[in-house]
């Protein structure tokens, strides 16, 4: 499966530079609208769109990511990634941090740390990577690695724009971390060659988010 | 960066906790007859300061000093100011917020109440392990060892001491705790203790066959009522419910039905409920 999911990958990324067309010199943009099932906006959700064809020209924007550890909670919350990139994840706390994963889509432990860890991680495989912190169980982060450079979060307004899109129709989903349906039901395509912007909405099925409590418990005396 | 290169080492945590409650005891004296129990209610604050160290990545060692008191509404001689201190550590087998768990906790205080005759230095071991099962489900079982020494009660009975709170006691308990979600907690609790107890009441021969200490009790503003030293076996079950109010505040309700079992069938109940504002500054 991964091998696979490699190869597909490996394919986009050799098409880098190929196939490309004069048709295709302007872009387009998916602006994408997300709420739950209330019509509320959904923030930190992740729009993903994939080119239908496979000969699509790519544009890689392959740049390093930082997860920062502000308030013993990670900062972002959700962040969206293309596959392939290096992540640091900088503790700005004054206690000390031991982040870990154990997501199929990449198994890391940064032990005991403040400060910057000295090794960064690369995310080199497809998926959602939930991370968490050996010390303070609450905390709790996710890193969603696309195969496609092509995606975006929404924000507060449960907006997200995809922008820089070669015109081309894509398959066009949605992740987030209480999603309560299968990403791959939220599928739609969205065809950018008609016009350079494309409106698509949404509404996702959210399960209450459970979180490990981090307010404080009446532990005192022996009463309870 | 550059903020963090200039950061202090970061070793370790100082955290603050301040706990105010109010509760009502059904049976201050642990009597076994109506004519002998004392209820009344009373208001406690608790003040913590707390350094938290993680030596590792699985253990978390945290020290402690508190001061605590409370004010009883009718029963004055129970009013009492504590003070001590505690160590503890939580070390996790694997990691992971589902890895089990085990704490080992030991605490030293001095409880000097209006009443002299209660005033003592109290300890108190404690070995936990537990896990979470889920972010929702966790669950603990533990034993406790505790030690309250005391020297101040005089002698009623030739041969029979006056040290009635000179008590010790072992006991082991479980519970279990379901968060419905980020606010709202409820858990559960049974225990059991071995060891001695002191009950308060009119003097009478059941009590008196048992009793390993005597002495005057006038706390309860009765000359017929002697405090008594015995051996018993004690089950405790509870209930809590805490609210969060923040991430660093929440409300906590909880009841606790307490038995105490000795033997020529001495026996005592008691219901405390307890309604408590927790802060972490």
């Amino acid at each position: 499966m991964n091998t696979c999911r490699h190869v597909a990958i490996g394919a986009l990324l050799a098409a880098i530079g190929f196939g490309a067309s004069a048709a295709h010199a302007q872009t387009s943009e998916i602006v994408a609208a997300v709420a739950d099932s209330r019509g509320k906006p959904v923030a930190d959700a992740v729009v993903v769109a994939v080119p239908v064809e496979a000969n699509v020209r790519i544009v890689a924007r392959m740049r390093d990511a930082v997860v920062d550890q502000v308030g013993k909670e990670f900062v972002p919350r959700v962040m969206a990634i293309f596959v392939g990139t290096t992540v640091t994840f900088p503790n700005h706390d004054n206690v000390r941090h031991h982040v870990y994963s154990f997501s199929p889509a990449k198994r890391f432990e940064l032990p005991l740390y403040s400060g910057v860890p000295a090794q960064p991680v690369v995310f080199d495989k497809p998926g959602v990577v939930v991370l968490g912190c050996n010390i303070h169980d609450w905390m709790i982060g996710y890193i969603y690695v696309s195969e496609s450079p092509y995606f975006a979060k929404t924000a507060s307004d449960g907006k997200a724009v995809i922008s820089d899109l070669p015109p081309h129709v894509y398959t066009v989903r949605v992740w987030h971390p209480d999603q309560d349906e299968a990403e791959d039901t939220t599928r739609k395509n969205v065809d950018t060659t008609r016009t350079p912007h494309v409106d698509a909405a949404w509404q996702l099925r959210l399960k209450p988010e459970i979180k490990i409590r981090r307010a404080p418990m009446g532990e005192r005396g022996g009463r309870y | 960066m550059l903020t963090l290169a200039n950061a202090p080492l970061a070793t370790a945590e100082q955290t603050f906790a301040i706990d105010a409650e109010i509760f009502h005891d059904s049976n201050l004296t642990r009597a076994q007859y109506a004519a002998d129990i004392r209820a009344d209610a009373a208001a406690g604050l608790n003040v913590e300061a707390r350094e938290l160290w993680a030596p590792t990545g699985n253990d978390i060692f945290n020290v402690a000093a508190f001061a605590r008191g409370e004010v009883y509404r009718r029963y004055h001689g129970l009013n009492d100011v504590v003070v001590g201190g505690r160590a503890e550590l939580r070390h996790k087998f694997v990691l992971g917020y589902e890895a089990p768990w085990v704490l080992v906790s030991m605490e030293g205080s001095h409880d000097d109440y209006n009443d002299t005759l209660r005033d003592s230095n109290r300890f108190l071991a404690n070995m936990e392990l537990g896990t979470r099962f889920t972010r929702r489900w966790d669950a603990a079982a533990g034993v406790v060892y505790d030690r309250r020494y005391d020297n101040h009660g005089e002698s009623l009975v030739p041969g029979i001491p006056g040290t009635v709170f000179d008590l010790r006691g072992f006991g082991g308990y479980a519970r279990v705790g379901y968060a419905f979600n980020e606010i709202v907690y409820a858990g559960a609790r049974l225990g059991v203790r071995r060891g001695d107890v002191e009950s308060t009441a009119q003097q009478s021969l059941p009590i008196f066959l048992v009793s390993t200490a005597i002495a005057a009790d006038p706390v309860f503003g009765s000359s017929d009522l002697y405090a008594y030293r015995l051996r018993g076996t004690t089950w405790t079950g509870s209930a809590m419910t805490s609210i969060a109010l923040d991430e660093r505040s929440s409300i906590n309700l909880s009841y606790a039905d307490e038995r105490t079992y000795a033997a020529y069938g001495n026996q005592y109940k008691s219901r405390v409920v307890t309604l408590l504002l927790t802060y972490r500054p």
